[in-house]
């Protein structure tokens, strides 16, 4: 009985200890600061006080606690919840380049069909500047994939950082990914499935192959007397998605294609979450019927050159000249406009047809991005706020973390950005961006 | 500028947003060219709500219905084309001899313009096949050309499932020649079909095996339970073509290869089937007709690589008088426009009469379709699938002026604007976007081999069909 209670002394003694430990681990307090809520709202004169990577409190008043590390904003500074790119190749390794010829192109390897579900971005993940570059640019937090074709492997989310080895993993597997980009080789070196019903094709008989396989080996567990399963680790990573565990992230614009990728959802059962997706104002009441959420690109065409001169004429006050237009271009002007309108309104249609849309960079480079985010809020009928929320708690939600990420409030993850100015004006740049709690310093640049 | 815009869009494609609704219209004083009853004078045809209601003289027209004088014109059923690749995304999955798999059905582009230019040579229904590289190639998926439409809108509803089969040389160049594999011969392509068909059949016995056995084991748990075999796609549709559920329609040229086909389908008890090409077909014509073999051939249309020398206008006629069933089909865009001149190709070359020559690229193709209880030919309670044409379709100077599509007008040359293109992509500029015709002319026709000329090496890259 003695020993008994010497042990729980004990054991309450290492607890508290461990618990000494933790609060020795000092907050952050930055105050003096604009917060830039994600649903919109704004708070001026704010302060924001983090620990181990958790919020502890951010708002107006705020009381900033005796161990804080105090980092005074001087009331210039603007403060976002992280942008989160909900589809993203950082990091990826590169599309080999070497494709040698297969003795049979009727069956080709697995990878050398663009079929490598088994691909994990934390296994692969390689040194890339877009990191830092995409911190510099407001985001904290991004869903990575392998650049690939039909199956290019999983989506895992990280945090950021501007080396490769402290950018941390936050969830794995959290979802496969897929297209209907066929197998490489072009004419020369091409394989089976060249073509877009060839993937379509192959993706049911994938979905096949790993049934009888999982069953193969459920059986196998239980009746040892039975021939052994072939095991196949390729075929094995499509078992969450054959059993509904994990979504499909597909990365998909034509909405010829959204209609084909439904029907292998309808086939299959499994959630799919729409990548890219910009035609997806085609099917919005379909989506939000169904549910589907939307990771959409801002990677929009150019603008058209006639349509930018204007633009600039209207801007500079200058007298105007008059273009000769025939009656045939004008017609065409036209047409090309509605089409171009139809693309850059994608993602205010899909939100007013209540569908839930997030962003994703999803190839867009990021030396791009400001240029499309200036098309998306002056052309396409988004306001700043709703950009804000679309690149951060929306594409939380989607990523099925917003529990933890996407908005500045007490037990969310301390992972924002510091701007210099509102993040959309000229000239605006990131100071100082937390990641999960950690500072990372762009002062000076 | 935004409502000029609008309201342009409106004028040129108000209509495409109702593209799948059925129309009702009166087509008065007509010659109605029925096609299974004759030309009729001065007769009306009423369509109401997508089907043939009534044909007779002085109908009335019901409340709210269309009515279009047809004075001097023609009517006859809505050209189809047994043979095309018209509107394909991709048109070969070149890289296995076997792609049964495969299907066209997934390989629909509702936005190609080209659609609207075969309404403007009167034809409503298309075969939009697979092309030749393999020798079981991809499903086929029969549509109509309800332009505006999307992929699912342009199908021809329950319209039986078709695939292509191809012979000779192209299967055996692409495989055998590109890629070093079976076939590189004729005997090995019809190796290849039986192999197939044998894999086919031993997968089909494992597989119902296996299922029953898991049943078995899993409603009781007794036992050592069965090794899964995976539910295979390919083999699943070689199994409906040996059950007669797809409709075969097999790319070939010689007499030899046609009857070697023909041996082989009865060996697996394969009937319904017809040769696409076919330019010997007239040489084992008595042997088709034996075996209820259909053909679809061009009428004129030969010498464009070695197995096709051997060849005659007199084709079409020859298997016509022979008892085949025979279609003429096009396997390119532009002479899908003039179907009815090369079916007239065949009152003139063989003296087939110009009704069975008019069979040809309505009734029969229907047949060969497996969709000819619902078109092919004007009849009370067929489809409103019809053209107008400004004089016997035959003559050189007619045009069609109106093609309807379940009774709804899909095209009329009284408004025909220069640009019907639903889709554009708006980074392309005026100075490359714009010239529509230039734009067509450029267009490959999307014939047979598309997606797989590379596989034959550069000089036979101008031999497609």
């Amino acid at each position: 009985m003695k020993k008994q209670i010497l042990w729980l002394a004990l054991l309450f003694l290492g607890v508290s200890f461990e618990a000494a430990v933790a609060q020795t681990t000092p907050a952050h307090a930055l105050t003096n600061i604009t917060i830039h809520h994600a649903d919109g709202s704004i708070d001026e004169s704010a302060t924001l006080v983090w620990r181990d990577g958790v919020i502890e409190a951010a708002g107006s008043n705020v009381n900033i606690p005796f161990d804080a590390f105090e980092i005074d904003g001087g009331d210039s500074l603007h403060v976002y919840p992280g942008f989160i790119d909900g589809f993203s190749v950082w990091g990826s390794p590169d599309l080999p380049t070497d494709l040698k010829p297969v003795d049979d192109p009727g069956n080709p390897p697995y990878d050398r069909a663009g079929i490598q579900p088994d691909r994990r971005p934390s296994v692969v993940l390689q040194s890339d500047k877009n990191f830092e570059t995409g911190m510099k640019a407001g985001f904290t937090t991004a869903a990575l994939v392998p650049k690939g074709y039909m199956l290019p492997g999983q989506v895992e989310v990280f945090y950021l950082s501007d080396d490769l080895e402290s950018v941390e993993l936050l969830h794995e597997q959290l979802a496969q990914s897929g297209s209907f980009e066929e197998a490489p080789g072009g004419w020369t070196r091409g394989v089976y499935p060249s073509t877009l019903m060839g993937v379509m094709a192959k993706f049911r008989q994938l979905m096949f192959d790993a049934e009888a396989l999982q069953q193969h080996i459920k059986y196998y567990s239980q009746n040892p007397e039975m021939p052994a399963p072939d095991r196949d680790p390729v075929i094995e990573s499509l078992f969450p998605l054959l059993n509904k565990e994990v979504p499909l992230y597909f990365e998909v614009d034509q909405k010829e294609h959204i209609e084909r990728l439904l029907k292998l959802k309808d086939e299959f059962g499994f959630d799919v979450v729409i990548v890219s997706g910009k035609e997806a104002y085609a099917k919005a009441d379909e989506l939000k019927d169904r549910n589907i959420p939307v990771l959409a690109s801002i990677d929009f065409t150019d603008m058209p050159d006639w349509y930018k001169k204007q633009k600039e004429a209207e801007d500079s006050d200058e007298e105007a000249e008059e273009e000769e237009v025939s009656e045939e271009e004008q017609a065409y002007r036209d047409k090309q406009m509605e089409a171009w309108k139809a693309e850059v309104t994608n993602i205010r249609k899909l939100m007013d047809a209540g569908v839930s849309v997030g962003y994703a960079s999803a190839g867009l480079e990021l030396k791009d991005l400001a240029d499309k985010l200036e098309i998306l809020l002056n052309e396409g009928s988004v306001s700043e706020e709703e950009a804000v929320q679309l690149m951060t708690q929306n594409t939380a939600e989607i990523l099925g973390l917003g529990d933890r990420l996407g908005s500045l409030e007490k037990g969310k993850n301390a992972s924002f950005s510091v701007f210099s100015k509102p993040f959309s004006e000229e000239k605006a740049k990131v100071l100082h961006s937390i990641s999960n709690g950690t500072i990372h310093e762009f002062n000076g640049e | 500028m935004k409502k000029l815009t609008l309201f342009l869009l409106i004028v040129a494609f108000g209509w495409t947003a109702q593209a799948q609704e059925k129309g009702s219209v009166l087509i008065q004083n007509a010659t109605v060219i029925t096609i299974t009853d004759g030309d009729l004078e001065d007769t009306d045809v009423l369509i109401r709500d997508g089907i043939i209601e009534r044909i007779g003289k002085d109908l009335n027209a019901p409340r709210g219905v269309e009515t279009i004088d047809a004075s001097g014109k023609y009517v006859m059923p809505g050209i189809i084309d047994a043979h095309s690749h018209l509107n394909g995304v991709d048109i070969n999955e070149p890289r296995n001899p076997v792609t049964a798999e495969v299907t066209m059905e997934e390989s629909v582009d509702p936005n190609e313009v080209g659609i609207y230019h075969s309404l403007a040579g009167g034809v409503t229904s298309i075969h939009l096949m697979h092309g030749s590289a393999n020798v079981i190639g991809g499903q086929g998926e029969t549509l109509k050309l309800r332009y505006g439409a999307d992929q699912e809108g342009l199908k021809f509803e329950d319209a039986p499932r078709t695939i292509k089969f191809a012979l000779g040389e192209n299967p055996t160049r692409v495989h055998g020649q590109g890629n070093s594999i079976q076939p590189r011969t004729r005997m090995g392509v019809e190796q290849i079909i039986r192999n197939h068909f044998d894999e086919a059949l031993d997968y089909k016995r494992k597989r119902e095996a296996y299922l029953e056995a898991k049943q078995g084991f899993d409603r009781n748990g007794r036992g050592t339970p069965p090794v899964p075999v995976a539910k295979n796609l390919r083999y699943e549709i070689l199994n409906d073509i040996i059950e007669g559920e797809i409709l075969v329609h097999c790319h070939s040229y010689r007499a030899d290869e046609i009857l070697m086909l023909v041996r082989v389908f009865n060996d697996y008890g394969i009937e319904n089937y017809t040769f696409q090409h076919a330019n010997e077909a007239f040489k084992v014509a008595p042997e088709l007709a034996k075996h209820g073999a259909h053909t679809s051939v061009f009428s004129d249309w030969w010498a464009y690589k070695f197995e096709v020398y051997y060849s005659t206008a007199y084709n079409a006629s020859i298997l016509n008088a022979n008892g085949v069933i025979n279609s003429i089909n096009s396997d390119n865009d532009q002479l899908q426009r003039t179907l009815n001149h090369e079916a007239a190709k065949v009152v003139r070359y063989g003296n087939t009469s110009v009704n069975d020559a008019l069979k040809m690229i309505t009734l029969h193709p229907a047949i060969q379709l497996g969709i000819d209880d619902r078109v092919g030919s004007i009849e009370e309670g067929k489809d409103g699938d019809v053209a107008i044409w400004s004089g016997h379709p035959f003559d050189i100077y007619s045009k069609a002026e109106m093609t309807f599509v379940d009774g709804k007008k899909y095209f009329d040359l009284a408004n025909d604007a220069d640009d019907m293109r639903i889709h554009i992509e708006p980074g392309t500029k005026f100075e490359d976007g714009s010239h529509m015709r230039e734009i067509v002319s450029r267009r490959e026709a999307d014939a047979c081999l598309q997606d797989a000329f590379i596989l034959f090496g550069e000089q036979s890259a101008q031999q497609h069909n």
